[in-house]
């Protein structure tokens, strides 16, 4: 059996999309009540959970409290189910702790953490089921948690993850294209003014190459911001008919 | 939008445990249908190639039809074709990459009329698999539901056939839908067409070869060979050094027992091996083919044998001779193959007398492959006895390791054995070469020049391009008649007084776009092929011999470099690189301009562009082209002065003569002494081309074609250097200076032909150039051994060869790099570079093996009607320079033949020359030493021949039925030939090779006269042909380089 094509001749990925069409988003946000914020989101078959509390007092030893800023913390986990072979530690694994770090560097780049020193804003995400960008669908889960739960930021962060396949960067790999092994990119973005929050890349990519796959990721996460921008105002406009005004 | 929908798939892990896998699917409302009877144009966005508009139905093909008939699928009369997706994947995952790729290649190409459509990937198209239902319903339910959609999209004014194999299929769809036919394939082939013999044949040969397969698997007997191993555990034996691997390479002249397998990539390097690996038998070599690359282990040292060195003929009783071979050599056993290289192989039937000893079942037949190195082919077939005068094409399926030989099908057929066409339509498919006209959509991509509709500088390309019809003398010098000129040349003084040199190269680029039609069609062919007596152009004649071809006298696009030199030392302080436009003023041969340089004004009558002047401006325009040729000379001498003292190789000169005698169809526009203006131009080409390999690779270090000669391997210089030592000279091969040195005093003054053969040695013994792409190699490997240059690349002949024209538009992509504007078109990336230089490097070994195979089938020809013993011309004077066990090889200056001859014949009666020196067979034995021979009879007498003696060779054809006929030598005296007139050999002009040509052409022509009424063609052809034999000397000198090892296995048998 011959390996898998991962863009056909004719320009088709191997789930039928070209190679800048991301997968289908649907997000929803404050999905619970005892939160300060949280938010679902589906990136094709890749679904997180995305909870935050705070700002709020430090919590265990006060030494970690920052004098000038609030303290992000943030724990990324992932179910057992979520892969195609069951797992077995929900979480505290390698993996997990390295998301766990991307996320917060993203999101202290994003939040205005000046405006609350000495406290600390919790971020938990939960992958219920991962089919490819994990990263970009935690990040994306967590922008809207954080907006529903109100707390200021610079702007939205999108994320969205490009590989690179005989010569065409691809939007939004799916866990097919990912396990194929080729480089996979991601890149957090703070779309109005363009600015990189986080850019990871762990596979070997001709420096020629670069630009072009990093901007396939930054037009895939302004697309993004598109669909966020919508969710967030369409919960506004709920709410805001709940309130009654 | 996209609607997404879900696909569940169950996989087996390599537990052997279910996995349930759910995966995404997209499906889009337009997806292109490339018909040009789509009623949305806009909304399905056509780009690539459209079905054409004049079929009267469209095909679709069946996934299983696709599997099995793709080769009949593949016949360009068959028009209107729709791939569907589900078929296409069903040949990816259930036939392997080979085949896919063929499929792949078949849907790019433009020539055929063929698409895929996507309708996976459409919303009404696509139908998830049911439950329970299994994939082959699936397969040709979605195909045919996607051929109804279709069929509607196309407002039901094109009738579909959908051709199946599936009966079923047949009774269920059958009428189920008005304007959608489903038959099956071959009823499809018998009604809509029934003049299509061939594909109807191949059709019934697919059949039954599948029939027997089946038929085989079942009662599988005995085995034959080993079985191969798994993939898995080749590639952990290569790692772990266990096993090697290597290119399967088998010996021409014994083809049933020698095979030699060359090492590739990082296991030469661990293992202490230097050599290649002899395979022996045909039971080691385990059912791989010559030119797959094959996994071997190696036997222990007690088993290994050694390489014969005795000449033979290829017959199949080996054990004739006993002899004692060299020394053991690194001796294995294939044990499984990575990659078939299996191509069409061209065979010939056994003849009547065979078919029987064959035995009853005639069902079956062995074939004859053409080349000696395949082994023979059991097809399975009903038409052998009409087949048996042809040269037919067929195809391997399949070896199995119970058969001894490998099972085939039969394509199509050639032509007669020994007709003209069908043997030179033999070479060209041996080499893989298909040369079928430029198809109408491939032409239609091209500008228009006609006396009505004149072909334009256009306006825009003026403003764009620097304009040096007025400023800058350009002229051209090439072989007289020339037609296809790539190059011109100018020469002026500057205002500062220092001088620019300026080369300027015909514009290709500017007509073939990338990824066009004819760009793809170009790249395919990759060069222009010369046969003896023909030749198949790379670009359409409209381009070659017109609009790209810098003419005298009318505005030509071109690419120039311009470099201003320092007006004493000739240092270079400038250069510039640009598109141009050009007028040439003149058009010069070579001759006429060695004439203005020697001062010899005489020669202007018959310069044309003088022709209708007047006096004074003549004298004027005269003065200043005498100049410009004067100046370049000087140039070109400088240039070429600081190339020597790097050491670039002398080949030229002498050398070149004796290649080109081999190369007839070029031989006579070389003159008895090579002019100076020839190294002039040469010298600027080699200029040229330096100068934009270093600017391209500064540009893109990484991705830009080069080439590149490496340094040759000191072990293949010692045949050399032994055989000068028998003539008392001494080579230095230790560099390329010292050995050009050596060769120029290794000159015996009573024998030229000695120095002649040396330097063809040492072509021999040199590697090939080669392009390759400079992300793949070390800087240091860039380095060009023969011209000793640094960087070196292709660049001055882009209507000949596609590496021409990959660099010039990498110069284009330099130049707008430099000037900060956006590079138009996307370059290569190393790895399509890579695999783009192998495929040209590929492509120009064919079409040398091709020139080559085509110059003997001609020299074969000529000497077929003479009888041996009668006729003069058969006995020639030959040169003996390379002794074996059993004869000795022998080179006729005269032909520019080279052979072997036997000094032992199969009855074991070995060679003896009386007093008067006539030979005669005597039993005997032959001795032989470093460099010489002796034979000595029973009775006593005995004759020695040395290396470089003059001997008197007979002139035979060896006629064979299934493979070329053979050149035969026969030593019928161990004096030099004397010519009955007194006149000395070296003033007796060699035989013309296209004398040669053209009387075969005409004899055969005469047999075709008599048969039918085609006449001239061939007589046309030639005189068309005979137009562009011109090539520059500079070519040649190239060619001379690519040629200069031929295939190593060559030096193995003779």
């Amino acid at each position: 059996m011959a390996g898998l094509e991962l863009l056909s001749d004719q320009g088709y990925r191997v789930d039928g999309r070209r190679a800048g069409e991301l997968r289908k988003i649907q997000a929803r946000m404050g999905v619970f009540a005892q939160a300060d914020g949280s938010a679902y989101i589906e990136q094709g078959n890749t679904k997180a959970l995305a909870v935050v509390y705070g700002p709020h007092e430090i919590r265990g030893s006060r030494a970690r409290a920052l004098p000038d800023r609030a303290l992000v913390n943030c724990q990324y986990s992932s179910a057992t189910f979520s892969t195609g072979e069951r797992k077995r530690r929900p979480h505290g694994d390698r993996k997990s702790c390295e998301m766990g770090l991307q996320l917060r560097q993203t999101f202290e780049a994003a939040i205005l953490t000046q405006l609350h020193p000495r406290s600390q804003i919790d971020i938990y995400v939960q992958v219920l089921q991962a089919d490819g960008g994990t990263y970009a669908a935690c990040v994306n889960a967590a922008t809207l948690a954080v907006l529903d739960a109100g707390i200021p930021m610079r702007d939205f962060v999108c994320a969205c993850s490009a590989g690179f396949v005989d010569g065409t960067a691809l939007a939004d790999l799916s866990h097919v294209e990912e396990a194929a092994g080729g480089p996979q990119l991601a890149l957090a973005l703070l779309p109005a003014s363009g600015q990189i929050a986080l850019l990871e890349m762990d596979a070997r990519l001709h420096e020629d190459h670069l630009e072009q796959v990093l901007e396939a990721a930054a037009q895939a996460a302004q697309d993004v911001h598109i669909l966020l921008d919508r969710v967030v105002r369409q919960h506004v406009r709920e709410a805001s008919i709940l309130l009654g005004d | 939008m996209l609607q997404k929908r879900e696909k569940v798939l169950l996989l087996r892990t390599f537990q052997g445990r279910t996995l349930r896998i759910v995966r995404e699917h997209y499906l889009r409302p337009c997806v292109p249908c490339h018909s040009p009877l789509c009623p949305q144009p806009a909304a399905c966005s056509h780009d690539g190639k459209l079905l054409s508009s004049d079929v009267t139905h469209y095909v679709i093909p069946d996934w299983k039809v696709v599997q099995d008939y793709l080769e009949i699928l593949e016949f360009p009369e068959l028009k209107g074709i729709i791939f569907m997706q589900t078929a296409c994947q069903a040949v990816q995952h259930q036939r392997g990459r080979r085949q896919y790729n063929k499929l792949r290649n078949l849907l790019k190409d433009a020539r055929h009329d063929c698409i895929l459509f996507a309708n996976e990937f459409q919303q009404c198209c696509y139908l998830p698999r049911e439950r329970g239902e299994s994939t082959e319903k699936w397969q040709t339910r979605s195909i045919y539901n996607a051929a109804v959609w279709y069929y509607h999209h196309c407002q039901d004014r094109m009738p579909i056939v959908m051709v199946t194999e599936d009966e079923e299929a047949i009774q269920q769809y059958g009428s189920e839908t008005e304007g959608v036919f489903v038959i099956s394939f071959k009823n499809y082939l018998d009604n809509f067409w029934p003049d299509l013999k061939a594909a109807r044949e191949l059709c019934d040969s697919i059949l039954q070869s599948r029939r027997e397969r089946e038929n085989e698997s079942q009662e599988s007997h005995g085995k034959e060979y080993p079985e191969h191993l798994p993939l898995e555990v080749l590639e952990a034996g290569i790692k772990s050094g266990r096993y090697i691997q290597g290119i399967l390479n088998v010996n021409k002249h014994r083809a049933q027992m020698e095979a030699f397998v060359r090492l590739q990539g990082a296991s030469s390097k661990d293992s202490d091996l230097v050599s290649d690996i002899l395979i022996h038998g045909m039971k080691a070599r385990n059912r791989s083919i010559h030119g797959d690359v094959v996994v071997v282990e190696l036997l222990p040292k007690n088993e290994w044998k050694g390489r014969t060195t005795a000449l033979c003929e290829n017959d199949s009783d080996d054990k004739a001779w006993g002899e004692s071979p060299t020394e053991p050599m690194p001796t294995g056993r294939v044990v499984g193959i990575l990659q078939k290289n299996w191509r069409d192989y061209v065979v010939t039937f056994p003849s009547k007398e065979e078919v029987q000893s064959q035995g009853k079942n005639a069902q079956k037949i062995l074939v004859t492959p053409w080349d000696y190195r395949i082994p023979k082919i059991r097809i399975s077939t009903q038409q052998a006895e009409a087949l048996q005068d042809f040269r037919v094409v067929v195809r391997i399926d399949s070896w199995e390791s119970t058969s001894v030989y490998p099972n085939g099908h039969f394509v199509r057929v050639l032509g007669r054995i020994r007709d003209l066409e069908g043997e030179i339509a033999t070479i060209l498919v041996e080499n893989s070469i298909s040369v079928v006209p430029f198809s109408e959509a491939q032409m239609c991509e091209m500008p228009v020049n006609t006396p009505e509709n004149p072909w334009k500088v256009s306006p825009e390309e003026e403003r764009e391009r620097k304009d040096l019809r007025r400023s800058h003398l350009v002229f051209s010098i090439d072989p007289k008649g020339c037609e296809d000129v790539d190059d011109t040349l100018s020469v002026r003084t500057l205002h500062n007084g220092n001088l620019e040199l300026g080369v300027h190269i015909a514009d290709v680029t500017h007509f073939v776009a990338p990824n066009s039609y004819i760009d793809i069609e170009a790249r395919t062919r990759a060069t222009t092929y010369y046969l003896a007596d023909r030749r198949y152009d790379m670009l359409p004649s409209i381009l070659s011999a017109d609009l790209c071809s810098l003419l005298g006298g009318v505005d030509r696009y071109a690419v120039s470099i311009m470099w201003e030199l320092d007006k004493t030392s000739y240092e270079i302080k400038k250069v510039w690189y640009g598109r141009t436009i050009i007028r040439s003023a003149y058009k010069l041969f070579y001759e006429a301009a060695q004439e203005l340089l020697d001062g010899n004004l005489s020669i202007i009558d018959d310069i044309p562009e003088f022709r209708d002047l007047d006096e004074k401006s003549r004298q004027a325009k005269l003065e200043e082209l005498v100049w410009a040729i004067g100046k370049l000379t000087d140039i070109a001498r400088h240039v070429r002065a600081k190339r020597d003292g790097c050491g670039a190789l002398e080949l030229e000169g002498v050398e070149v003569r004796v290649q080109l005698d081999e190369k007839k169809n070029i031989h006579d526009l070389i003159p008895k002494q090579p002019l100076e203006v020839h190294e002039t131009v040469a010298e600027c080409m080699i200029l040229a081309n330096h100068w934009v390999a270093k600017k391209i690779w500064e540009s893109f270090p990484h991705q830009v074609l080069l080439r590149q000669h490496p340094p040759p391997h000191q072990e293949f210089f010692s045949e050399l250097r032994e055989c000068a030592k028998a003539k008392g000279f001494f080579i230095d091969t230790r560099s390329n200076k010292t050995l050009a040195d050596s060769l120029d005093n290794a000159n015996d003054p009573n024998d030229p032909v000695v120095n002649r053969l040396l330097r063809s040695m040492a072509t021999q013994a040199m590697s090939n150039a080669l392009y390759f792409s400079t992300g793949a190699c070390k800087e240091e490997e860039f380095h060009h051994y023969g011209l000793a240059l640094d960087k070196y690349t292709h660049f001055t002949s882009p209507i000949r060869r596609y590496s021409d024209i990959v660099v010039h538009r990498l110069l284009m992509a330099a130049i707008s790099k430099e000037n900060k504007m956006e590079i138009k078109g996307n370059l290569f990336s190393n790895k399509d570079l890579e695999e783009l230089c192998r495929h040209i490097n590929n492509r120009n070994r064919a079409a040398q093996h091709s020139q080559k195979q085509s110059t003997e089938l001609f020299q074969c020809m000529y000497f077929k009607d003479k009888d041996p013993d009668t006729e003069e011309r058969c006995v020639s004077d030959g040169v003996i320079y390379s002794i074996r066990t059993n004869g000795v090889l022998v080179f006729i200056p005269r032909f520019g033949i080279k052979g072997a001859a036997y000094l032992k014949n199969k009855d074991g009666l070995v060679i003896s020359c009386g007093s008067d020196s006539r030979s005669e067979w005597k039993p005997g034995s032959l001795q032989r030493f470093q460099n010489k021979i002796t034979s000595t009879t029973t009775d006593g007498e005995s004759v020695t021949f040395h290396l470089f003696d003059h001997v008197t060779v007979r002139i035979s054809v060896q006629a064979s039925r299934c493979h070329s006929d053979t050149i035969r030598l026969e030593i019928i005296s161990n004096k030099p030939y004397k010519i009955p007139n007194t006149e000395l050999f070296h003033q007796s002009p060699p035989l013309l090779k296209s004398e040669l040509v053209k009387e075969v052409t005409k004899s055969v022509e005469e047999a075709q006269l008599a048969q039918e009424v085609k006449v001239d063609i061939i007589q046309e052809e030639y005189q068309e042909y005979c137009q562009t034999k011109g090539r520059s000397l500079y070519t040649l000198l190239e060619e001379i380089k690519d040629l200069a090892l031929l295939d190593v296995s060559n030096s193995y048998g003779i």
